[in-house]
């Protein structure tokens, strides 16, 4: 087994063992390897996103947890938020720059929830329309700012 | 900048792709051209290299000389003062086992120390393992050359970096009080450490040095080449100097710092 699928293996067994509020690994979506996963994640109560549900699609490299995961939303409900682009790409640092090889899908699903619940008003990031024309389909091709942790 | 400024800039186009290839092209030639940590070199094989950034290296390389034999290069990817400091360090303590038992004990108790602060048990754990592992390579019987191949494989090495990391991280946060003033922007120290501390490739500064020196309580020493002056300037970094009992602390080793950039030094 990769250290790759050694790793993958321990946070799966974790993540289904003792799953946080709201998340939760779709086992039947899991290819062999491991390099591939989605998981549920349902908006928190009293927010915004209360009841909704949503899928977060996981890529993993070979060099994993040394390069970040690849996530971004999928399927047909994607949340509309100022950090969310309509094609499912997130901006949030830790998917990129501030990646570090001590977080997890565990860590990074929390993240997302954590996301959601402090928005106070659902609208699409402002230049979402261009973006969505011109992006690379892998988020992780995409040099994102960073500029406003508040929501 | 002003992208009007740039006549051929197009707006439609997406250029992200491109800029990003050329960062990991940079880093690929890197990896290929640079070992981890490189095998030992005099200055005379090193002097043209390094005064092709500044003339005035040449001179404070001439003063290096007089008080060092030589110098081991470290990769410019990043996580060089992780890796020099672990290197040198390690490598001291072939030689003394006094320090090492120390050492182990405390590099033991850790993995509990980063648990109570938050840290995943199971991410710390597989990096607290081999951190352990590459340690103890100390003692059965340790050897320089055990350790030059330990820290130039990538799945020992790297993983050594990140514990190194997680240990800057975790005395940051404990003693964030100490430190939340010395941090740029309007960050707090928890912020600070999930950007500029546990991420692989970021640089570190005088804050990382302390904290790593303080966390472990090892004093080194630090041989600062920039472009001012004419000779080095040294500056020991204690970890005991805030505490009643102090001895004057032999640095346990010492690093060459040139803007941006660790590699180790050895004395005469």
């Amino acid at each position: 087994m990769t250290s790759m699928e050694k790793r993958l293996q321990k946070e799966l067994q974790a993540m289904t063992k003792d799953p946080p509020a709201g998340v939760s690994v779709n086992t039947n979506s899991l290819t062999s390897t491991l390099s591939e996963w989605i998981v549920d994640i349902e908006g928190a109560p009293n927010t915004l996103y209360e009841g909704e549900r949503f899928q977060l699609g996981f890529k993993f490299t070979s060099r994993y947890p040394f390069d970040s995961p690849q996530v971004m939303f999928i399927g047909p409900n994607i949340p509309v938020h100022p950090h969310v682009y309509s094609n499912g790409h997130i901006c949030l640092s830790i998917l990129t720059e501030d990646w570090s090889p001590a977080l997890s899908v565990q860590s990074v699903c929390l993240s997302i929830v954590s996301m959601l619940s402090s928005c106070k008003e659902k609208k699409l990031p402002p230049d979402n329309a261009i973006y969505v024309r011109t992006c690379s389909k892998d988020p992780k091709k995409t040099r994102w700012w960073y500029h406003d942790n508040s929501v | 900048m002003d992208q009007n400024a740039d006549a051929s800039f197009d707006p439609s186009k997406n250029y992200d792709e491109d800029t990003l290839a050329q960062q990991r092209e940079i880093e690929k030639e890197i990896a290929a051209s640079q070992a981890m940590v490189s095998q030992l070199h005099t200055f005379d094989e090193i002097v043209e290299e390094y005064s092709q950034e500044d003339a005035i290296y040449r001179q404070k390389i001439e003063d290096l000389k007089s008080r060092f034999k030589n110098l081991r290069k470290t990769r410019g990817d990043g996580n060089c003062f992780y890796r020099a400091f672990g290197f040198a360090y390690l490598e001291k303590l072939l030689n003394d086992g006094k320090e090492y038992k120390r050492f182990l004990d405390i590099a033991q108790k850790s993995k509990d120390e980063l648990i109570g602060l938050g840290f995943p048990q199971f991410t710390l754990e597989d990096f607290h393992d081999t951190f352990m592992d590459v340690v103890k390579m100390v003692e059965n019987p340790g050897t320089v050359d055990g350790l030059f191949q330990a820290f130039n494989d990538a799945g020992l090495s790297d993983y050594f970096v990140v514990y190194l990391r997680l240990l800057v991280s975790g005395h940051l946060q404990q003693n964030a009080d100490s430190y939340v003033y010395f941090i740029d922007g309007e960050r707090s120290v928890k912020e600070f450490c999930s950007q500029e501390v546990e991420p692989m490739g970021k640089e570190s500064d005088h804050i990382h040095i302390v904290s790593l020196t303080k966390a472990l309580q090892i004093a080194i020493c630090v041989e600062y080449m920039d472009r001012e002056g004419e000779k080095c300037n040294s500056f020991k970094f204690n970890p005991f100097e805030s505490l009643a009992d102090d001895t004057d602390t032999a640095p346990a080793f010492t690093l060459l710092y040139r803007p941006g950039h660790y590699d180790i030094l050895y004395p005469l």
